[in-house]
């Protein structure tokens, strides 16, 4: 017996059926003279706003990152909140949020491009400026928290007439060979792909201006042998700097789990942090590419709603895969028992600083998960970014329960004191100020679009017909 | 005379400058006096020409040797050098070999394959070169070196190959 | 062991081992809870004054301290045994592999943990791990008499076998290992060997009521080898493994001895 069709409500179809193909930026194709000029006028607009915040950057990093560190410096890390027993506090969760966000930036130009991706395209060099002024924080505040900064050159291993050399068995040794290891290749890494792009602007200034572009493009002009060498090099990055972002935030990690602190020496901390950073990465990437795409020119051409959503699927993947280390994390001292880690807890969820712990949990979790499962909204530039504002919230918070909150309980009760910062609240102000100083500045000195990889999309995108519909089809031309 | 002249010739898009390539060497240009030059990476089958070979990964490979070896002397040979007994462990330990030997030789690896993309491609070069900015715009440039006799021949038979222009290449500041 | 310089010599010291050298006992059953250890400690290796505020914000500078507990709320209030706590010099010692510049090491020669303070940058890992919390940092320039002139005159009572430190670096009990040499190099004078009595810390000197107990482990005839043998002998966070040099007498042995 036949079984009749019928059709199906116009209000039940689902919603990509008839998407013009030409939202997404992969098949709306412009020639590559016009997305130059397009970047380059985005790169040579600058209203009142632009110097306006820029100068109000400029004196938050003057005072607050600056002045306050010299006054550090000169008086002795007296003048900020650490004590007995909480030797580390804000200048070691600043390390570790900054180096958490430098993470994303080799999350999507490195995993991404591995995976081929296609999203990633527009955004590229916008999250690995992430990854290198991020990295620069993060040493900026390891070298605060230093009690003898001036001497911090005794870390590095060089032959000296006392013959003495830094201690490799230190878990801090090792995140000086990581760290300076990720800050160099991700900064040449960066520079790589930025290379046509730079020849580009050389090509396209002139005068006094022209100079420097000239000077950083090396003579690059595009031949066949200098593409196969730019590609085979980036393609050995992209893949040697997945597993050194891996070993890096994990060596960060093993600071804190290689000493004899309860709630400290956990064997999961390895890979939840290594998962934190990717959760405070992503969700900085959908602020700053939010920023990028509401103050710059053109911008909406290239960051389109579809890119948010791809991050937005990325930042609640991310936020469940938290969600499920820090549950390990938090359940195996809950069940097991050691009286101090059950009194580390006692004191994170009821002490004095309980509102902050649910503040994380809200931030981390419930927020993401509520609100990034909707397509729409996960489309939504400044939804995201706002979601990505509270998760970033919430991370710097985790950071902070564990370092300072972590240390406030020990195995010596009488010792116990909790944490008053000081300084630290000014140099956290700069950092984040130099942060986004040196980003406003690359904005409008180098290409924040890689124009080329955006035509290499294009040009591998097409439609083809399937039945009635128009499918999306990439060509893999290697 | 058969004096070597040095022309570009400027293609829109991928098929013309292919089908012109493929003229010339039917007009007996050699692969080694033809020059592509564009503002996208093509591979070489996409326009009919060798594969680029490239010895950046042979360098890389060098460098991980030697950050190797780095990441073993920092941990292994400076105990040596000036052992000092720390919280009970051995002077020379093997778990930390595995981070500071893999941090290293990773190091090693990107920085010998930055390197070896200044060695190999000749970086950084400021002389003048055979080259027009419309090729960051997007344009195919193929530059190619023949007899100052066939001139006239190549250059009718690219334009009716679909180059925008043919004229004599001549090298420029960047 | 030493070189013909009489420097000594570092080497990888072997699990069994674990006698050690110097050690100490504190019977916690007759500490008083004076503090003149506290005092005395201070004034011997020049510990600075920090101030009312940087006292009351956990940043007093003592190497030892005196921990006192209480059960039940007032007025039926018990008083646990005083407990003197300061650096416990252990064997396998949690803040020496976490010092990324090699400030915090173990002597092979007197098995104590040295701090090394000229070459400390000031990371304060190590007493992040030290689970005794015996470390303590110089928040401030405490001593320099610029900042705090009113301190000029106690300059005058600064002991100069031992470093004054400045800002920055870490510092704590070093079983008055200045005193320690001093007896050594005396008896190497006169050519005999150190008594056992006769090197007393600045602590179990100033004692009252002779609770520490100072002296060679390594020799099990020693005042202190035979104190440490009590049965109401005991080591603090014995569970981590950390093999301190420090025993402990109190009255509740909780079975942590046999």
């Amino acid at each position: 017996m036949a079984v009749a069709a019928r059709p199906i409500p116009r209000a039940q179809q689902h919603a990509q059926e008839h998407d013009d193909p030409r939202e997404h930026l992969m098949h709306d194709p412009k020639p590559r003279g016009e997305m130059n000029a397009m970047v380059l006028e985005s790169m040579h607009t600058a209203g009142w706003r632009f110097y306006a915040a820029t100068g109000v950057l400029m004196l938050l990093v003057l005072t607050c990152f600056f002045y306050a560190w010299y006054y550090m410096i000169a008086n002795g890390l007296g003048v900020a909140g650490v004590n007995r027993p909480v030797f580390w506090g804000i200048f070691l969760v600043n390390t570790v949020f900054w180096i958490g966000i430098s993470h994303a930036g080799t999350f999507i130009s490195a995993i991404l491009r591995v995976m081929k991706i296609e999203g990633r395209r527009p955004f590229t060099r916008a999250a690995e400026l992430m990854t290198t002024f991020g990295l620069v924080q993060a040493g900026a505040s390891i070298f605060m928290h230093m009690g003898r900064v001036w001497l911090a050159y005794w870390l590095f291993p060089f032959p000296n007439e006392r013959g003495l050399w830094p201690n490799f068995h230190s878990p801090l040794m090792w995140d000086f060979l990581a760290i300076n290891t990720y800050l160099l290749c991700s900064t040449m890494y960066l520079f790589l792909p930025l290379l046509p792009d730079i020849a580009m602007v050389r090509d396209h200034t002139t005068g006094w201006r022209k100079v420097p572009y000239r000077i950083l493009s090396l003579g690059f002009r595009g031949t066949e042998g200098e593409w196969k060498n730019l590609q085979t090099a980036m393609n050995i990055f992209a893949f040697a700097i997945i597993p050194v972002m891996f070993s890096v935030h994990t060596i960060v990690s093993w600071d804190f789990a290689m000493a004899m602190r309860p709630g400290w020496s956990s064997s999961v901390f390895g890979p939840y942090f290594v998962v934190g950073a990717l959760h405070s990465g992503m969700a900085a990437v959908a602020i700053v590419l939010f920023m990028i795409r509401s103050t710059m020119k053109h911008m909406t051409y290239f960051i389109r709603p579809e890119h948010f959503n791809l991050i937005g699927k990325l930042m609640l993947i991310v936020s469940m895969t938290w969600a499920y280390f820090y549950f390990n994390d938090y359940l195996v001292p809950w069940y097991g028992g050691d009286k101090w880690e059950k009194l580390l807890q006692e004191f994170t969820e009821k002490g004095p600083l309980w509102y902050l712990w649910y503040i994380m949990l809200i931030a981390n979790i419930a927020v993401p998960w509520l609100i990034l499962w909707n397509r729409k909204w996960r489309s939504t530039p400044w939804l995201l970014a706002t979601v990505g504002v509270i998760i970033n919230i919430g991370m710097w918070i985790e950071r902070y329960v564990i370092i300072p909150e972590g240390l406030t309980i020990n195995r010596m009760p009488f010792t116990w004191r909790l944490y008053v910062p000081a300084v630290e609240i000014f140099l956290t102000i700069g950092t984040i100020s130099l942060f986004m100083l040196l980003y406003m500045l690359a904005s409008r000195l180098i290409p924040i679009i890689p124009v080329w990889e955006v035509q290499e999309g294009q040009a591998a995108h097409m439609l083809r017909k399937v039945g009635k519909a128009q499918v999306s089809t990439v060509s893999d031309i290697e | 005379m058969a004096e070597p002249v040095m022309l570009l010739a400027l293609f829109e898009d991928i098929e013309p400058a292919a089908n012109g390539i493929t003229k010339l060497r039917e007009l007996g240009v050699k692969d080694e006096f033809i020059n592509v030059i564009s503002g996208l990476p093509f591979p070489g089958r996409v326009l009919g020409r060798p594969n680029a070979v490239t010895n950046v990964s042979k360098i890389a490979l060098l460098g991980s040797v030697l950050g190797a070896g780095l990441g073993l002397f920092l941990l292994y040979g400076t105990a040596f050098l000036y052992p000092l007994q720390v919280g009970g462990q051995p002077l020379y330990p093997i778990p930390m070999a595995f981070i500071s030997t893999f941090e290293m030789a990773m190091l090693g690896l990107m920085g010998f394959a930055f390197l070896g993309l200044f060695v190999d491609s000749g970086f950084p070069s400021y002389t003048p070169k055979n080259y027009i900015p419309e090729i960051s715009n997007g344009k195919i440039a193929v530059f190619f070196q023949c007899a100052a006799a066939e001139q006239r021949q190549l250059i009718e038979s690219l334009t009716r190959s679909g180059a925008v222009s043919v004229k004599p290449a001549e090298a420029r500041q960047l | 062991m030493s070189t013909e310089l009489g420097l000594p010599v570092f080497t990888n010291t072997s699990e069994e081992d674990l006698g050690g050298r110097w050690g100490m006992v504190i019977d916690q059953d007759i500490c008083t809870g004076c503090q003149a250890c506290v005092a005395a400690c201070a004034m011997e290796n020049n510990i600075p004054f920090v101030g009312e505020v940087d006292a009351a914000y956990g940043r007093s500078l003592q190497w030892i301290r005196i921990e006192r507990f209480w059960e039940g709320t007032f007025p039926e209030v018990k008083m646990t045994p005083y407990q003197p706590m300061m650096c416990q010099q252990c064997h396998r010692a949690p803040c020496e592999p976490v010092c990324p510049v090699f400030a915090s090491v173990h002597s092979a020669a007197e098995d104590l943990n040295l701090q090394v303070y000229n070459r400390c940058v000031g990371t304060r890992y190590c007493s992040n791990n030290c689970p005794y919390q015996a470390r303590t940092f110089n928040w401030r320039d405490y001593t320099d008499s610029s900042l705090h002139p009113e301190l000029t005159t106690l300059h005058n009572q600064l002991n100069p076998s031992v470093t004054v430190r400045r800002r920055g670096i870490m510092e704590k009990c070093t079983f008055c290992i200045q005193r320690i040499r001093q007896s050594e190099d005396a008896a190497k004078a006169e050519n005999r060997e150190l008594q056992d009595g006769e090197v007393v810390p600045a602590c179990a000197q100033a004692c009252p009521a002779d609770a520490i107990v100072f002296g060679r482990i390594d020799d099990p005839e020693s005042r202190v080898s035979q104190a440490a043998r009590s049965a109401r002998g005991y080591h603090h966070l014995e569970e981590l493994g950390t093999l301190p040099r420090v025993t402990y007498l109190k009255g509740e042995t909780d079975g942590r001895r046999g």
